[in-house]
């Protein structure tokens, strides 16, 4: 009896032989029973299963299955979420672009950059004024304390500079930042070479911590330090050891002692 | 490209009939189908020309259904699975197999055997073809079909004789 390798037997009961090598198989399966009877099984496997299934392969296919449909939905989503991709970016550089244009909002300038600024252009706007350089004269330096005390909300007395050969031209009241009390003081000052400088007071800022600065800005020197009370920046072009001079006097006067005068620079 | 929809769409009746086979369940077949379907029109810049599409598409649905099955595995939720109904028309030989019984039987087959046999079997692929779908060879599909085979037809009553079995 011959052996046939069950793959070949496999192959002829799925119909895969070549032709040529059928005829084989069958005298083969004709000599015997038993492996007539596998092929025959298989066979019966085989015809079982498409009984089983075929069906679902009949059925009318659902619209959700045809490819163009998909193909076309497909496209609609990915359209979609280019749509959306673009909307991402847009949004993205909204934020970006905005975030730039609000830098200043951010960015943590101390409160001393500002006043320092005011203080400076206030000293520019009203030294160069003859007539008009202040709003009350220093002839009334009574009523001048009591009036910027009051609109400061803090006891303002007039630093007396005569020591470093400087008088009172008077003071005005100007407006501020509304977050740093809205209001801020200028006495003025002048000496006999007509030289002026400034005291430029607020109401001391919300952190009320001590501060001390100098700062130079065309040709402008400012003094500028905050204690609880107040700020205070003076402002001059005088030589730098003149101004320091002058700074020293009036921060004596106006720190009524609180804090020691610290010689730096 | 309207070539290669016509030749998906003429191949969905098989893939429809093959995922049945293997979910045995007619929502998370069609669901396979779909997603087959979808993927391949999506990518179908990747498929070579000189192949079938229908192979191509068959190792798709094969792929999808394992993955499917390792992600219900990994949740945990396996569904239990209505018998398929019995189809209205009559087997051609009938009393041979009862179909239920073969019903259950390809039930019990491990994936890969189950994977091979329907494609033979059930969807008559030549045995190169098939191989190529799995990505495995062709003596590997050999020896899966034998298996398949042998496990079938104990599981359908008949084991060693078949001829008890027949009836008329």
């Amino acid at each position: 009896m011959s052996q046939i390798p069950s793959d070949r037997l496999m192959a002829f009961a799925d119909g895969q032989l070549p032709e040529a090598e059928r005829a084989d198989i069958e005298a083969h399966l004709a000599a015997n029973p038993d492996s007539a009877a596998e092929v025959a099984a298989w066979q019966r496997q085989s015809d079982a299963l498409r009984t089983l299934f075929a069906p679902a392969g009949a059925e009318p296919v659902p619209a959700r299955l045809r490819p163009r449909r998909i193909a076309a939905e497909l496209g609609r989503r990915r359209t979609r979420s280019f749509g959306w991709a673009a909307a991402a970016i847009v949004l993205v550089g909204l934020g970006l672009g905005a975030g730039w244009f609000a830098r200043p909002l951010f960015d943590a300038e101390p409160p001393s950059q500002y006043l320092i600024a005011d203080a400076i252009n206030a000293h520019t706007v009203f030294v160069a004024e003859n007539r008009h350089a202040v709003e009350v004269p220093g002839s009334d330096s009574e009523h001048l304390s009591s009036w910027l005390s009051n609109r400061l909300d803090t006891n303002l007395g007039m630093p007396d500079l005569s020591a470093e050969g400087f008088t009172l031209v008077g003071g005005r009241l100007l407006p501020g930042e509304p977050s740093r009390g809205g209001r801020a003081a200028q006495l003025m000052y002048e000496n006999a070479a007509k030289q002026r400088i400034t005291v430029y007071v607020t109401a001391a800022l919300p952190d009320r911590a001590p501060a001390y600065q100098f700062a130079s800005y065309e040709g402008a020197e400012a003094f500028y330090w905050a204690n609880a009370r107040i700020t205070c920046t003076v402002v001059g072009t005088l030589p730098e050891a003149d101004m320091k001079t002058v700074s020293r006097a009036v921060y004596q006067q106006l720190t009524e002692g609180d804090v020691a005068w610290v010689d730096r620079g | 490209m309207q070539d290669f929809l016509d030749q998906v769409e003429a191949c969905v009746p098989a893939l429809r009939r093959y995922a049945r086979a293997l979910t045995r369940n007619i929502d998370l077949a069609d669901d396979l189908v779909q997603d087959c379907l979808e993927r391949a029109i999506s990518r179908r810049g990747l498929f070579r020309p000189s192949g079938e599409v229908r192979a191509w598409l068959f190792t798709i649905l094969v792929n999808l259904h394992r993955n499917g099955l390792r992600t219900t595995r990994r949740q945990g939720a396996l569904v239990a699975m209505d018998a398929v109904s019995e189809p209205a028309m009559p087997a051609p030989q009938p009393g041979h197999i009862a179909l239920a019984e073969m019903a259950r039987a390809i039930e019990t087959l491990p994936l890969e055997q189950k994977e091979a046999i329907l494609l033979v079997a059930l969807e008559g692929l030549a045995y190169s073809e098939a191989a190529g779908i799995l990505n495995i060879p062709l003596g590997t599909l050999m020896s899966r079909l034998g298996r398949a085979r042998s496990a079938l037809r104990l599981a359908t009553g008949n084991p060693a004789e078949p001829h008890l079995r027949t009836v008329k």
